[in-house]
């Protein structure tokens, strides 16, 4: 069996990736990807625990429910998500984040 | 595992009904959006504002009294008066003026995010903490974007998305990290100390905990998360930013209460384990307290200027959390109550100059001391006690604040020595950036050509009870202390 060391590593690696994405691209949209690779990552790690945590093969399925509750609202801000960089790109033409540029001191 | 079945968090469905009622109405609203198009849009925010007030009215007192569902409610049902005193620019910015098509989702939307930081006062554990805030955080979303013709608004609710979901990302991770050192998602003293107390689990439980506060510091908008707010406000519609500044904040500081409780137990009994918490709990209330107070201080719109106050009252807020006294839960209510309700009535008038003027800087209230010297004056005492003067609520709340580092730096060594000439210049700095919106008003002219800005009368009413609420607290401290809750 894989041990849990090695899920949480991936998990990591999956939200440093997410994270460093969401910082450094500069497509919304590849931005609001690397979003969701944030979530899917915890939802690695938390599947991962809840074996963990498990007594005798059964594992404590209090994560695995989040895990769909997490899925749930990613799926719901993706809809938002979604309908503003729309109206984002038809107000300016484009979904490049140095366009965002109105608002500033 | 038996522990965590015994002390895993349970709810009755009675704890939710003003919940249930909230989202109930906002359901109906849309319905009828839909489906009753002849009825005046204009009623629709009045409709919410109704229901949202009648909700905090039964949050006083009795089998629902919940004090910051109040503040909450309270909140949202002034926004929805504003949304409708506002409605002239909401139909200019949705449909281009010809029309009130489309306007009356916001009010649903705000009664829903409000639900949503109403059940998020009755979490116990991290899943209904989750849900909850993330009700809060996806209507804000929608709201904050909602003039999807007006450029600002449209960046608004795009900067808000990206920032707002990376802190998502990390609650959510901070979520999974809490459970799989603790075994558990109730938020339970008992599970905080055996993690703390366990070298293994000590280190990623530390993890799951910073994770968790970065969550809670965006909505708060403490130091490294704070970067959407000025922008955030600025763009967003006036009841919106309104909603963000207070509901939304208040929503931020319960989710610090949730998981300050079992610190708060824990510091109790072995204040060793949560040192290094506390320690970087003071280092973020220093960077966001000078952030916030020196940033205002530049700005020339007002809505910016609110969304920098709005960072540095957050600052005197989080002092609170240092300390972990255990008056805590009244401490926070009282600041927030206070800022509530000077912010709300600040951003209303800056709505009504923006109805007539159709700016939001500062030149725009240009002269206000001559043209209209009763809004004027209401506006001064608003001022007047974000700053803190003495004998309006502001001082009483920012005194508490000293006093509470006070009682910190008794309890952590090395607290009071750095943190409280940061705070003493900060509240200096306050009474430099609010009073420049009083020296627009009072020592500048208005041009020739320009209307006198006139308020509504609901504009008028509510500005005077919010100034008659900030006097009446800074000068009957007696009796407040007296009805301490």
């Amino acid at each position: 069996m894989t041990p849990l060391s090695h899920y949480l590593i991936f998990s990591s690696i999956l939200f440093a990736v997410g994270l460093a994405g969401a910082l450094m691209r500069r497509n919304i949209l590849v931005v609001f990807m690397c979003l969701e690779l944030m979530l899917t990552a915890a939802n690695v790690s938390l599947v991962a625990f809840s074996r963990a945590q498990g007594t005798e093969g059964v594992p404590v399925y209090d994560a695995q429910v989040l895990t769909l509750f997490i899925m749930a609202i990613a799926a719901a801000e993706v809809a938002v998500g979604l309908a503003l960089i729309v109206a984002m790109f038809r107000a300016r033409r484009t979904v490049d984040s140095t366009s965002l540029n109105s608002l500033k001191d | 595992m038996n522990m965590s079945y015994l002390l895993s968090a349970t709810y009755t469905w009675g704890q939710f009904v003003p919940v249930f009622c909230l989202v109930g109405l906002a359901v109906l609203l849309m319905l009828a959006d839909a489906f009753l198009p002849r009825i005046p849009k204009q009623a629709f925010p009045l409709v919410g504002a109704l229901g949202a007030l009648l909700t905090a009215c039964f949050m006083i007192k009795g089998e629902y009294a919940n004090s910051f569902g109040l503040l909450a409610c309270g909140a949202t049902g002034i926004c929805l008066l504003m949304l409708w005193d506002y409605r002239s620019v909401v139909y200019a910015s949705v449909a281009g003026g010809e029309s009130d098509e489309g306007s009356s989702e916001l009010a649903s939307l705000l009664l829903i995010a409000c639900a949503g930081v109403c059940a998020l006062t009755q979490a116990r554990d991290l899943v209904l903490l989750f849900v909850s805030l993330e009700i809060v955080t996806l209507a804000s979303y929608s709201m904050a974007g909602y003039f999807r013709r007006n450029q600002g608004s449209i960046e608004a609710g795009v900067k808000y998305l990206i920032l707002g979901a990376v802190s998502t990302g990390a609650l959510v991770m901070g979520i999974a990290w809490y459970f799989g050192t603790t075994g558990s998602f109730a938020l339970h003293s008992a599970f905080v100390s055996r993690a703390l107390c366990n070298p293994y689990l000590c280190t990623g439980f530390l993890v799951s905990l910073a994770l968790l506060l970065a969550g809670a510091f965006f909505k708060v908008g403490a130091a490294p998360m704070h970067v959407w707010i000025p922008d955030v406000y600025q763009g967003a519609p006036t009841p919106v930013s309104a909603f963000l500044a207070v509901a939304s904040k208040t929503a931020g500081f319960v989710v610090l209460m949730l998981l300050s409780v079992p610190l708060g137990s824990v510091a109790g009994d072995t204040p060793e384990l949560v040192r290094p918490v506390v320690h970087g709990l003071a280092v973020v209330a220093g960077l966001t307290l000078i952030i916030g107070n020196l940033g205002a201080i530049g700005q020339q719109n007002v809505k910016r200027l609110l969304g920098y106050s709005s960072i540095g009252q957050a600052g005197f807020i989080l002092i609170f959390f240092v300390a972990l006294r255990p008056t805590l839960f009244s401490d926070v209510w009282f600041y927030l109550f206070v800022y509530g309700v000077a912010t709300l009535a600040a951003f209303y008038a800056v709505a009504q100059v923006r109805m007539q003027r159709g700016s939001e800087e500062l030149s725009a209230f240009r002269g206000m001391g001559r043209t209209n010297p009763r809004a004027a004056f209401l506006i001064t005492v608003l001022f007047a006690s974000l700053a803190g003067v003495p004998l309006t609520g502001g001082f009483l709340a920012k005194w508490s604040s000293f006093r509470a580092l006070l009682y910190a730096g008794e309890r952590w060594s090395g607290m009071t020595p750095w943190l409280l000439p940061i705070m003493i210049v900060c509240a200096a700095a306050g009474f430099y950036y609010y009073f420049k919106v009083l020296r627009a008003m009072y020592w500048e002219k208005q041009e020739e050509a320009e209307e006198p800005v006139r308020f509504s009368p609901l504009a008028v009413a509510l500005l005077t009870v919010s100034a008659l609420a900030l006097l009446a607290v800074g000068t009957l401290p007696l009796l407040l202390t007296g009805a301490s809750y």
